[in-house]
């Protein structure tokens, strides 16, 4: 019952060299500097196969949100396009954003519940690069960052999670307080203020300094299991006790999913979360990758980065719907 | 009692920082207490930043009589950081140092770094064997007794690791 509520585990470290100043981004010249520095380590540490580099001044409006949407750079990273860029190798999700808040931003994205593969990835890039190069950091402090709240391990893990029942059932402010407890927090992770579209959080560690990698990792896993577990247990609870209501909700979803022609952002968030408990309980015949990726290609600048045009409006759900219809068939 | 804030109102409520072992305390009115709970509880870290400062340093001062403290590397200053949450560059942690401390202590719960370090650049590598060379070649020339290249050595390590402490 509890497959699947993971659906992707994420680490980046924040670096920043040693003689720059933090806000790279709004001056050209050392935002330049960083880019050149960042890209010849790279390459002379051998590392440099399979990354490609991206100036995001070289993209389209669209095509940089497409990127963002599909979490292989920030949001972050979008605030001076001129100026900032992005190492990336596609084939494993692993990015080095290149003056964003910080210098560097090293990112590594992995399937399900594998925050150690994640942050594997990141320290071989880390690695790499402190060999070629001089990071800021200090011996009691650790990595220095633009940002007190990245002082030390400049490392932030998350996982995403999925949690329609505890959300459903009014759990998510007592979930908040069993996290922030231990020295994490969890978040929406779409819409706006404190909206949970989709019913997806981001649960990640809100402590960077005192603590090692491991433990920080640790602490995220083992509260990640703990979300985990108290959702299979609200969910087996409400299949046993409304068993119709709860199957009624699913297939209603399915149902607008598959045949709706209008489908607007929101509600295809709200129908998505009902489809994807759907597929993580087997009562509907899709694979939970496929219903994974729809999150990906349903938000907009995806939808019209694939359609090579600007949508907006009805022509934007219709396409969307669209979309939709052609993955679930 | 007055509201430290705002100097208009009475102050009907206590608002206590933990900083370490010290407790900070400030006197506050009901409305200029509901401004910093909105700060607070907004999420917005800039905010929450220098909202923990100037509940630490109070605003008894005026903002221009204040000793204003510069970092001299960056020139970012003192007042610039708690405004916008962000330092100039890594020599703000240094000048800003008795600063940063309480505010680091806040937000992380320790101020000593735990795990990842830098590798050794291959420069300092470099440096290493470089060094490593000299004080074979040093130790024989003293068994040689040819003090001049002895001397001459020691003073190339010397600079050496003169260059390496500036590093």
């Amino acid at each position: 019952m509890t497959n699947g509520t993971v659906l992707s585990s994420r680490v980046r470290l924040a670096r920043n060299y040693e003689d720059l100043p933090f806000d790279t981004g709004k001056k050209p010249e050392e935002a330049a500097t960083c880019i050149s520095r960042t890209a010849n380590a790279l390459a002379l540490s051998g590392l440099g196969d399979g990354f490609q580099l991206i100036r995001l001044n070289t993209l389209t409006d669209t095509q940089r949100k497409a990127l963002a949407e599909s979490r292989l750079i920030s949001k972050d990273l979008l605030r001076e396009p001129e100026t900032a860029a992005v190492l990336l190798r596609h084939e494993d999700a692993v990015s080095v954003m290149i003056n964003e808040e910080d210098h560097l931003r090293i990112q590594a994205v992995r399937p399900g519940l594998d925050l150690l593969g994640a942050a594997s990835a990141c320290f071989r890039v880390d690695d790499a690069l402190s060999r070629q190069v001089a990071f800021a950091f200090d011996k009691q402090l650790g990595y220095l960052t633009a940002c007190p709240t990245n002082t030390g391990t400049g490392m932030r893990a998350s996982l995403l999670m999925h949690l329609p029942m505890l959300t459903v059932c009014k759990q998510m402010g007592n979930v908040g307080q069993i996290v922030a407890k231990v020295g994490l927090t969890i978040r929406g992770v779409y819409g706006e203020g404190n909206e949970a579209l989709g019913n997806l959080y981001q649960v990640s560690n809100q402590v960077t300094l005192g603590r090692t990698e491991q433990e920080l990792i640790s602490a995220v896993t083992a509260v990640g299991h703990q979300l985990k577990d108290m959702e299979a247990v609200l969910r087996e609870k409400t299949f046993t006790t409304s068993r119709v209501t709860l199957e009624d909700t699913i297939f209603r979803a399915w149902g607008l999913m598959k045949f709706a022609r209008i489908m607007p952002l929101k509600e295809f968030f709200k129908h998505w979360s009902g489809v994807r408990l759907g597929a993580e309980l087997g009562l509907l015949p899709v694979s939970l990758e496929t219903v994974d990726a729809l999150l990906e290609q349903c938000q907009d600048a995806n939808l019209q980065a694939q359609a090579e045009t600007t949508l907006s409006g009805i022509l934007l759900d219709a396409k969307r719907a669209l979309t939709i219809r052609k993955a679930l068939k | 009692m007055l509201c430290e804030e705002c100097k208009v109102n009475e102050a009907t409520y206590t608002l206590s920082v933990m900083m370490g072992d010290e407790v900070k305390t400030r006197h506050l009115c009901g409305e200029c207490m509901a401004k910093m709970n909105m700060t607070l509880n907004s999420g917005n870290i800039k905010n929450l930043l220098s909202s923990i400062l100037s509940a630490i340093t109070g605003n008894d001062t005026p903002a221009e009589k204040q000793q204003e403290v510069v970092c001299p590397r960056c020139r970012t200053t003192l007042s610039q950081f708690t405004k916008s949450g962000h330092l100039g560059c890594p020599g703000c942690y240094e000048a800003f140092h008795e600063q940063l401390q309480p505010m680091l202590l806040q937000i992380h719960g320790r101020v000593q770094h735990a795990g990842r370090q830098p590798l050794a650049t291959e420069d300092a590598q470099r440096a290493r064997s470089r060094q490593e060379q000299l004080t074979r070649l040093m130790e024989q020339a003293v068994a040689l007794e040819d003090f001049e290249t002895a001397a001459q050595l020691r003073d190339q390590l010397r600079a050496l690791a003169a260059k390496e402490a500036q590093a």
